[in-house]
């Protein structure tokens, strides 16, 4: 099943990919091949992570995902197969290394759960509060189905978000203010928690925002987490962090929410995304 | 950063005469610096849920937004202020600082125990932490190791052995608190949060976390 869904990996990003790219097929190997090339602390903890990826339950997701994705639904009656995510109508490989991206059809910079809303409603006729499009946390949701099989299908390659454009500029430097921005009733800024290497909360290792290696698998999302029996996507791992932050909740989908995953984006660039990943 | 506030302020009150809802479609990011669009996205493109519950009696979500001088200088230096910017600033949390009166008496160290151990607190949507349930503790686990019997973080450095080391003179339980009221008294910019400055423990509760670092029955100086 997996290898069948992610075979599809272009030669040319296994070959101008970074030093740490492996066999692309399969999230445990790219994961594999990272650990091998640095002694991080952070990526090393993972060897149990690994055991468990080739019965990751994000695979049961992914395969739902695939289903829904091709199935003419809405009141329009038409699969997602005609959705642009920044390649071109219905071309997914690649795709999701290259999110979030200016769309001239909108004039917005959007992420992968926007750009989906956008084709549920404007090509499949789903209206806003229709649960397809407004429903966006938790395995069951179709959100992190759909998100889960478009994502997979850049697995392996190497993040590289588009910044051709002003906007893709403009959010990207916004976000990295938005990540050293210390407020809130402990002061705290996302580089409180990741702007140091080798650092632990508790017992939880934290991922390092400036080492990409780390940071690539800190962002690989969708990822199955454990703890949590769900699979989760990057606006809700941000969620959570601002939650243990004390800040106010951050609105998913906001122009501040696709400022942070562009900057955040733009720390991993250069290395292969892992998806779908596993987490605690 | 203040006129940036001014400017941004300024466009917003522009589009509001114009009678015009302040989206993101109504004004160009990319004429903006990149603090002025990070504010705007904060305070005007709603990325934040301000109308969520808070703990405090008369505050907002939105108020936990707001810098005040501190976080704006440790923002603008990366937490590395100049001598002259860290100076004034250990002088104001010096300043910040209420001791209690008379020599400081180490409160219980089995409450501070438990205290240095819960993370409960402050947390908003969407698990709002109700501190009318149970009361708040005050974090220091999460960035500190404190002895063997749990694993605490290493975001700061370990405080194990913290009192047997240091003694329980004075002057050193008087650095201690005034550390834990406003860290950046002693390290300006400092990440640990302000724990007696921002209202976040009383003066007891200080007390009580000092008996867990310093108490030589407590399991911090026990190894
Ligand atoms: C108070 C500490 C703290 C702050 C502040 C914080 N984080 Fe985190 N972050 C964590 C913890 C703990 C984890 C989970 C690490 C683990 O268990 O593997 C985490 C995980 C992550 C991950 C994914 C790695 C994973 O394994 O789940 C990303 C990406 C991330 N944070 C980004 C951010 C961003 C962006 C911000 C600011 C908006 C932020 N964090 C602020 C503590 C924090
Ligand atoms: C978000 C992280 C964080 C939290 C929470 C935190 N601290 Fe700290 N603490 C630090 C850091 C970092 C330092 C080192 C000072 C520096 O260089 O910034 C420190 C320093 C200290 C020191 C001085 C150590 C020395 O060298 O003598 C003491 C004492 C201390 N913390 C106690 C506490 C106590 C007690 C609490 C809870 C009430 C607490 N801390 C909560 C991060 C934190």
């Amino acid at each position: 099943m997996l290898r069948k869904l992610l075979v599809a990996v272009p030669l040319a990003a296994a070959m101008a990919g970074p030093a740490s790219a492996g066999p692309s097929d399969d999230p445990a190997a790219v994961l594999q091949a990272l650990i091998d090339s640095t002694s991080s602390y952070y990526l090393t903890q993972s060897e149990q992570n690994l055991m468990m990826m080739p019965d990751n339950p994000a695979l049961w997701s992914l395969e739902e995902g695939e289903a829904l994705f091709k199935t003419p639904r809405g009141p329009k009656n038409v699969s997602l197969e005609g959705c642009d995510f920044g390649k071109g109508p219905g071309v997914l490989e690649g795709a999701y290394v290259e999110l979030p991206r200016y769309f001239k059809d909108t004039g917005k910079v959007m992420d992968l759960g926007n750009r989906l809303i956008h084709c549920m409603k404007t090509l499949q006729g789903f209206p806003a509060d229709d649960p397809a499009v407004k429903e966006i946390h938790g395995s069951k949701s179709d959100h992190m189905k759909l998100q889960t099989y478009i994502a997979a299908q850049s697995n392996g390659m190497p993040w590289n978000p588009p910044m051709d454009h002003p906007l893709e500029k403009a959010m990207r430097d916004a976000g990295e203010v938005v990540f050293y921005r210390r407020s809130g009733p402990f002061d705290f800024n996302c580089a409180a928690c990741h702007g140091e290497p080798g650092k632990r909360v508790r017992a939880s290792v934290l991922p390092y925002a400036q080492d990409p290696k780390e940071w690539t698998k800190a962002i690989s999302w969708p990822a199955f987490r454990v703890g949590q029996d769900n699979t989760r996507s990057s606006q809700h791992r941000l969620r959570e962090c601002i939650w243990q932050m004390r800040y106010p909740p951050i609105v998913a989908g906001s122009d501040l929410s696709i400022a942070l995953l562009s900057y955040w984006t733009e720390l991993a660039r250069g290395q292969p995304a892992i998806i779908p990943d596993m987490k605690r | 950063m203040f006129d940036t506030k001014i400017r941004v302020a300024a466009a917003c009150a522009a589009l509001a005469l114009a009678g015009t809802y302040a989206t993101a479609a109504d004004v160009d990011y990319t004429k903006m610096t990149p603090q002025e669009l990070a504010e705007y996205l904060i305070f005007e493109a709603k990325g934040y849920k301000f109308d969520a519950q808070v703990q405090t009696e008369g505050a907002t979500a939105k108020d936990r937004l707001v810098q005040d001088e501190l976080q704006k200088v440790c923002t603008e230096t990366r937490n590395k202020p100049s001598p002259e910017q860290a100076a004034k600033i250990s002088a104001a949390a010096r300043e910040s600082i209420k001791y209690p009166e008379g020599d400081i008496k180490l409160g219980d160290w089995k409450k501070g125990r438990e205290l240095a151990w819960s993370g409960f607190g402050y947390r908003l949507d969407p698990n709002f932490d109700d501190h009318k349930k149970s009361a708040p503790g005050a974090n220091c686990y999460n960035c500190h190791e404190f002895a063997g019997d749990r694993q605490g973080g290493t975001i700061g450095p370990s405080l194990r052995n913290y009192g047997k080391l240091r003694g329980t003179e004075q002057p050193v339980l008087k650095l201690a608190y005034g550390i834990i009221y406003n860290a950046h008294s002693m390290f300006p910019c400092t990440r640990m949060p302000r724990q007696g400055a921002k209202g976040l423990l009383t003066e007891a509760q200080i007390l009580d976390v000092m008996a867990y670092l310093f108490d030589p029955e407590s399991p911090v100086n026990k190894e």
